[in-house]
């Protein structure tokens, strides 16, 4: 069972984001992808995740194509997917917007809601007990109840990971989850990570801390200019010539 | 200690509104109270289109006319039962909300808004144009409703519980996964998107439903005019309810209610306010801009924050990394 990207060709225009690029992420694993600026990442990122649709090549979850598959239908396969810049919703509390994460798995439609039909509480204490058990495991206790336009920005990038999580996801896609945060920060983010990978789910690390991303993946894949360079163990990434070259320097 | 608190209060003011005859002195204000109840019975329903799921539709006053002369034609010139009439209305709109969504909903809020204004106008033009149908420009009679509920104390009573019961319909909506859902929709499309709603499905579902509230409140209203004419139905009135809901706060409940109220009564109660008209809903509506840009709901909820005790506000993210595994465990097993 894996989430694959296989000889994916995205062009925006005239230009070439990426050519025929393969990735594939495992359950258990951590991946790392990394690379300069407009080496593709988010493009890929945007492309499992289905937000773009590949010019060629395609996304498949196992052997089945999901190239066509829109946003909505990938998260039904199990992808979850974090943003660069959070996006949360600003009014609602942190344990509604963790609790959105459960869409999906709300059974009950408009009508059943609006007359709040058995179902609809059996739903929502599902849902309400999952995300705060959720919350209080990336780190939010103390937070539950606050408005999300009150959070600071660690703290929105947790939530989203937890938001992430309330989907159950069988794989997630992390977009740059360091960004912004400091040291002790980020270490906690690597044990968030580790228990994702230790309960079976997939990471793919979008990410420009390298040292970060050596630390705590399986395996790395270095893009540049929409090609793939180098991929492999951290220690085989951080050997490679080409990648020392255009990326981590000398 | 605080849920209790609520459901008291609750009581308290649906006590105060059933009482509402006794207490409020003379027929013109009861009256008002209908008119008020009716207006909140599509204005309920429109909250969810404009208040949580964020689009911006001004042109609800044509759906509220399509009600009003579909009772007045089945229940008038027909002689079909009141209770059914006001049914048909509500579906009957409710099918015109999903004809209208269907093509526009798609479109940017702005050309959304535009949209349904076309809509509004389009609606006017044909009451005007289907004389042997809606009476043209001279308009249609419009009977009351059926015993018990012929009297101004018994229409009072029946719309207000039907306006009771959309309150109760929209509140469900709202706090439950549909509502988190709807604003997700409203604040972040991409985040929407991404945790599986279905973005343009649950624009249009919303708004079938305000069309069915619309189509009722139609029909609530055309009883209390008496009288109909395409004159009733001026675009001013859609973009009134669109100003309630504004005033009042996006996703609010009580905020759009109390702005719903204000607005009708104000220049009703003050007798220099009629006079100055859209004149003041336009100040009030700049001042609310300027103010307090989420609305009297968020005026509110920032008072009860006041009386709240205050605990440290921690920022510190610690996570507990146990709980964390069984937590995703637990998911995945189910």
């Amino acid at each position: 069972m894996s989430l694959s990207a296989r000889d994916v060709t995205k062009r925006f225009g005239g230009l070439t984001a990426l050519a025929k690029v393969s990735l594939e992420l495992k359950p258990g694993e951590v991946h790392g992808l990394i690379g300069p600026n407009g080496s593709g990442k988010t493009t890929l990122l945007n492309l499992l995740s289905g937000y773009y649709r590949p010019d060629g090549g395609m996304i498949a979850i196992d052997e089945t194509d999901i190239s066509d598959a829109t946003v909505q239908k990938r998260a039904g396969f199990g992808v979850a997917r974090t943003f660069q810049k959070p996006r949360l919703l600003p009014t609602l509390s942190v344990l509604d917007n963790a609790m959105l994460g459960g869409w999906r798995d709300a059974r009950a439609g408009f009508l059943s809601t609006a007359f709040c039909l058995p179902q609809v509480k059996a739903d929502e204490l599902a849902l309400r007990s999952r995300a705060e058990e959720l919350l209080h495991g990336v780190g939010l206790s103390h937070a539950i109840n606050r408005r999300a336009n009150l959070l600071e920005h660690a703290e929105q990038r947790f939530l989203e990971i937890a938001r992430g999580l309330a989907q159950r996801p069988r794989f997630i896609l992390l977009d740059e989850p360091a960004g912004g945060l400091t040291p002790a920060e980020i270490e906690h983010l690597g044990a968030v990570i580790r228990v994702m990978r230790e309960s079976g789910v997939g990471v793919l690390l979008v990410e420009h801390h390298t040292d970060f991303v050596f630390r705590i993946s399986d395996r790395v894949t270095t893009l540049d200019v929409g090609a793939v360079i180098k991929r492999g163990t951290p220690d085989e990434v951080k050997r490679d010539p080409e990648v020392i070259r255009v990326y981590l320097g000398a | 200690m605080h849920l209790p608190k609520k459901s008291i209060s609750i009581l308290v003011v649906l006590a105060a509104l059933i009482a509402l005859p006794w207490w409020a002195g003379d027929l013109y204000k009861l009256h008002l109270a209908a008119l008020i109840c009716a207006y909140w019975v599509l204005i309920g329903g429109l909250n969810l289109v404009v208040g949580y799921s964020g689009q911006l539709s001004i042109g609800h006053v044509g759906l509220l006319a399509i009600g009003s002369y579909c009772f007045a034609i089945l229940a008038g010139t027909h002689g079909v039962h009141p209770a059914l009439a006001i049914a048909a209305s509500g579906a009957l709109c409710a099918l015109c909300g999903l004809l209208l969504g269907l093509p526009s909903l798609r479109l940017p809020g702005f050309y959304f808004a535009m949209a349904t204004l076309a809509f509004a106008l389009i609606v006017t033009e044909i009451t005007l144009a289907q004389g042997t149908l809606t009476g043209g420009g001279v308009g249609l009679a419009v009977p009351g409703f059926a015993p018990p509920f012929d009297t101004p104390r018994g229409t009072y009573w029946l719309i207000l519980a039907i306006a009771v019961l959309v309150t109760w319909l929209t509140w469900n909506v709202a706090r439950h996964t549909w509502g988190r859902g709807l604003v997700a929709v409203r604040d972040s499309a991409v985040t929407a998107q991404a945790v599986g709603v279905p973005v343009f499905r649950a624009k249009l579902t919303v708004f079938v439903f305000s069309g069915f509230t619309a189509g009722v409140a139609g029909a609530l209203f055309a009883v209390l005019q008496s009288y109909i004419t395409p004159d009733t139905f001026v675009f001013d009135l859609g973009l009134f309810f669109f100003v309630c809901i504004i005033i009042g706060g996006r996703g609010h409940i009580l905020g759009p209610a109390i702005g719903t109220i204000v607005l009708t009564a104000l220049p009703e109660m003050v007798a220099p306010l009629a006079k100055l008209g859209n004149f003041f809903y336009g100040l009030l509506l700049l001042a609310v801009v300027l103010l307090v840009p989420e609305g009297i709901g968020r005026v509110f909820e920032l008072l009860i924050e006041r009386f709240r005790p205050r605990r440290g506000e921690s920022h510190v993210v610690k996570p507990d990394l146990d709980r964390l595994a069984k937590a995703i465990e637990q998911g995945r097993a189910q």
